[in-house]
């Protein structure tokens, strides 16, 4: 009892010492990047940093509440190309974009809320249940709409996809503004909303919230939706930057990997009840930093592939040491 | 029994924390004598076998084995000195066969599976055991695993075979058989210790019987010296017989209509046919042995455990209700205080005020986005104060406050829904001796304050000193009622074991 105590004493304090290490290694990578490699540092490509990094920042706000309220979301990336498939398919066949993202949204909270379902009311392991909704998805979609190709095309013409990848200010784009405005929705959600405090007490103790009355259920279906709308928007923003929908993002793994490494550098523990806005920033803006010199300095995506192997397991080592497993987190099972 | 003791405690103690769980206990086991291990919950006797079977290691004294003193660090070493133990939880792998539990950690490097069933169905047959070699584990009974357990001590050649609480979950013809197997060992030199809760079975099969009482040993003596009266007394002691009769407090005369009436509540083989009423303004204590069913029958009413209802009905001041959520019965004015607030009593990394807040939040926050924070902060503060919670700061986590004032917390985040029924289980256990009285006089002002209460205890003392009236539960069922003045823990204690 009394060991269990002092290590989650232990991990409180430090778990915001993970974020700070990483925040240390991300600067100490920009001043080695600065001088290492040509072109690193010019304003040109910090833009290229920033937008190339919208849709990875989304997909973590909703990957860390979810993980947050102690759950696991491994259909986001299945749920990003799906939805933007939906908005692609309407809007080249004629429908207004309004009514496109209207279905789209829609679409998207009942995947969300299936997950949930399965979840909160039948009781499936989260990550069996979204590991099974992910293969549902994607398998349906290439079957029914997209006549098993990989990759939907869209013409760079439509309007919507115009919109999507143009400014909405003088320098900013359009992406930006649906990040900075999913960072704020976040934010909201977990500090200031009823939904939050749930959240976190979810994450902290399943049982005692349970107990103690919380809508424990209600919370998951908002947590899940929530997770599925800004996959939506991460959709959104990939597809009209490259100009089409290509499904092999959701089998070669490497988004979900980077929304999972941004998740836990960032210093929210896998257990879930800990972690905000910070450091989602934190996380994110090392990966991108990473993403973008390992591209300055050609490496193929083979070693890409393996370092962000390397890193993700030296960060779960450095999570699991700074936030120690115990009994309590094993009967619940984190994963 | 001239020759020495083949096991043998010189002041043992072992202590966890602060707490002793056996102090400066001396106990003797002579070859081929059957020992009973008598005691209330939390005596000490599990501890006491533990050590000998090498589970736990003892804080300070001697364990002798042959007289040879002996340092064991895992079970296996008592085991290589002849020493086995059978568990209540049984510790056969579920998913091997009998057979492959019976040489479990004697494997060769090949095993044919022949060999193994017939060298099992041999140490079976010699037990008189009607058991398939075959079977997978997982699929037998109670009584059938515990055989298994005891094939295996056999087959390892034990010397003392510990078994606790072997009857418990037995048929009478199976404590029966059970016993004369008991018997039949101690013919080959077999020394037996069993914890028994069932006083007769110790008098009547038992050479010598030991008393623990809050992990000091009180007695020891041949079964043929005690009765039931005398053993009963050295399990509770003089103080308690002494200072039984505590002023009654003067109670309101009871109001007719119950707050809360529950009728053959059935789950699983715990819960048998559990029948009583709660009326409001009282304490009504909930006694009984831990397994009688005593927390299971309050997640059942909070609609906490689900699986494995077998019926029964359930009335909220006379309206019939079934929950399938603790959230309905929270909204509803019915909150439970768990046993164990670790493991779901609070939220360990969240601060005082946040998790009393969240209290309210569960029972009155509504539907609405943002939630309330500067109300919660503000009602948070105030059940602080009303409560004393003494802590650095409430916006410290709950982690860093001592046992009673996070179980202070605990009950303030109930309290602040303002139910008409609150279930305490085990409110004080890990609490401060300062922190009980005050923990005591809150569940007995919100009981004065009009509303129901169930105390679930295990202490007697506690039971004896806060309730209004008393309900013992035995296997399931509720098998004696007292009011305050007749109760004792004389006759608490002679209801609650068999």
């Amino acid at each position: 009892m009394t060991e269990t105590v002092f290590g989650n004493l232990l991990g409180s304090r430090e778990a915001g010492m993970l974020e700070r290490v990483v925040l240390v290694v991300t600067f100490a990578l920009v001043v080695l990047f600065s001088l290492f490699i040509d072109g690193f540092a010019t304003a040109g490509n910090l833009l290229v940093i920033l937008s190339n990094s919208t849709s990875l920042v989304m997909l973590s706000c909703g990957m860390a509440v979810v993980i947050i309220s102690r759950g696991l979301d491994l259909s986001l990336i299945a749920q990003m190309v799906s939805g933007a498939t939906i908005f692609s398919i309407l809007v080249t066949n004629g429908s207004p974009a309004a009514f496109a993202l209207l279905v789209a949204v829609a679409a998207m909270v009942l995947v969300g809320f299936v997950n949930a379902f399965l979840i909160a009311y039948v009781g499936i392991p989260a990550m069996l249940a979204t590991l099974a909704s992910a293969m549902c998805i994607t398998g349906l979609f290439r079957f029914a709409i997209l006549r098993g190709e990989f990759i939907l095309l869209l013409p760079k013409s439509n309007p919507a996809v115009l919109f999507l990848s143009g400014n909405i200010l003088p320098g900013v784009t359009v992406p930006v503004a649906l990040m900075i405005a999913t960072l704020l929705a976040t934010w909201a959600l977990l500090s200031y909303s009823t939904a939050g405090r749930i959240i976190y007490a979810m994450g902290d103790n399943y049982q005692a919230a349970r107990l103690t009355g919380l809508p424990v259920r209600t919370t998951t279906v908002v947590v899940y939706v929530f997770a599925a709308v800004t996959a939506l928007l991460a959709g959104l923003v990939t597809s009209a930057a490259s100009g089409a929908v290509d499904f092999r993002t959701v089998s070669n793994g490497t988004l979900l990997f980077d929304v999972i490494l941004v998740v836990v550098l960032g210093g929210i523990p896998l257990r879930g009840g800990r972690g905000g806005l910070k450091n989602i920033l934190v996380g994110a803006a090392l990966i991108a930093i990473l993403r973008n010199g390992m591209t300055l300095m050609n490496f193929t995506t083979q070693m890409q592939d393996a370092l962000r192997g390397l890193v993700l397991i030296l960060a779960i080592v450095i999570d699991n040491y700074l936030n120690p497993r115990d009994t309590e987190t094993d009967t619940v099972g984190d994963l | 029994m001239t020759a020495q003791p083949i096991v043998s405690l010189e002041n043992v103690t072992k202590t966890y924390g602060t707490t002793a769980a056996l102090a400066d206990a001396t106990f003797d086991l002579m070859p081929g004598e059957i020992h009973a291990l008598v005691g209330e919950n939390g005596a000490g006797k599990s501890t006491l076998c533990k050590l000998i079977a090498g589970v736990i290691a003892p804080s300070e004294g001697i364990l002798k084995i042959d007289g040879q003193t002996v340092l064991f660090s895992s079970p296996k070493d008592a085991s290589g000195h002849g020493i086995s133990m059978v568990y209540q939880e049984t510790s056969l792998v579920p998913q091997l066969t009998v057979a492959q539990n019976i040489f479990l950690g004697r494997e060769q490097m090949f095993n044919s599976v022949r060999r193994v069933r017939s060298a099992a169905r041999q140490v079976l047959q010699r037990l008189n055991f009607k058991v398939d070699p075959a079977q997978l584990a997982g699929t037998l009974s109670a009584a059938k695993r515990q055989m298994v357990e005891i094939a295996r001590a056999v087959h390892n050649q034990a010397r003392v075979i510990i078994l606790d609480e072997p009857t418990a979950a037995l048929t009478p013809e199976e404590t029966d058989h059970l016993f004369d197997l008991m018997k039949s060992l101690q013919r080959n030199g077999v020394a037996i210790i069993f914890i028994s809760h069932a006083l007769e079975e110790a008098l009547s099969y038992a050479d010598r019987i030991s008393v623990l009482r809050n992990g000091r040993m009180m007695t020891t003596g041949p079964a043929a010296d005690f009765n039931r009266g005398t053993l009963i007394h050295h399990m509770i002691g003089d103080e308690l017989i002494e200072q039984e009769k505590v002023p009654a407090a003067r109670r309101p005369p009871r109001s007719a209509l119950p707050v809360l009436r529950v009728e053959n509540i059935r789950m699983g083989s715990i819960v048998n046919n559990m029948s009583f009423s709660i009326f409001p303004g009282e304490i009504t204590g909930l006694a009984g042995l831990i397994g009688s069913g005593r927390s299971e029958v309050a997640k059942v009413i909070m609609g906490h455990t689900k699986r494995n209802f077998g019926g029964g009905r359930i009335w909220l001041d006379g309206r019939e209700v079934r929950y399938g959520l603790p959230a309905q019965a929270v909204a509803d004015g019915i909150a439970y205080i768990s046993e164990d607030r670790k493991l779901d009593g609070f939220f360990d990394t969240l601060s005082v005020a946040e998790n009393i807040g969240l209290g309210w939040l569960a029972k009155f926050g509504g539907r609405r986005f943002l939630a309330p924070r500067a109300k919660m902060r503000t009602l948070a503060r105030e059940w602080v104060d009303r409560l004393s919670i003494r802590s650095i700061g409430v916006e410290r986590p709950v982690l860093y406050l001592s046992g009673g004032n996070q179980q202070k917390v605990v009950i303030a985040k109930s309290l602040i829904q303002k139910p008409k029924l609150v279930i305490f289980d085990e409110p004080t256990r890990g609490v401060d001796v300062g922190a009980i009285a005050e923990i005591r006089q809150i569940i007995r002002s919100f009981a004065d304050s009009g509303a129901g209460v169930i105390l679930i205890s295990s202490y007697l003392p506690e039971i004896l000193e806060t309730c209004d009236r008393i309900l013992v539960a035995k296997s399931g069922t509720i098998a004696a009622e007292f009011s305050r003045a007749e109760a004792s823990a004389a006759s608490i204690l002679n209801a609650a074991i068999h």
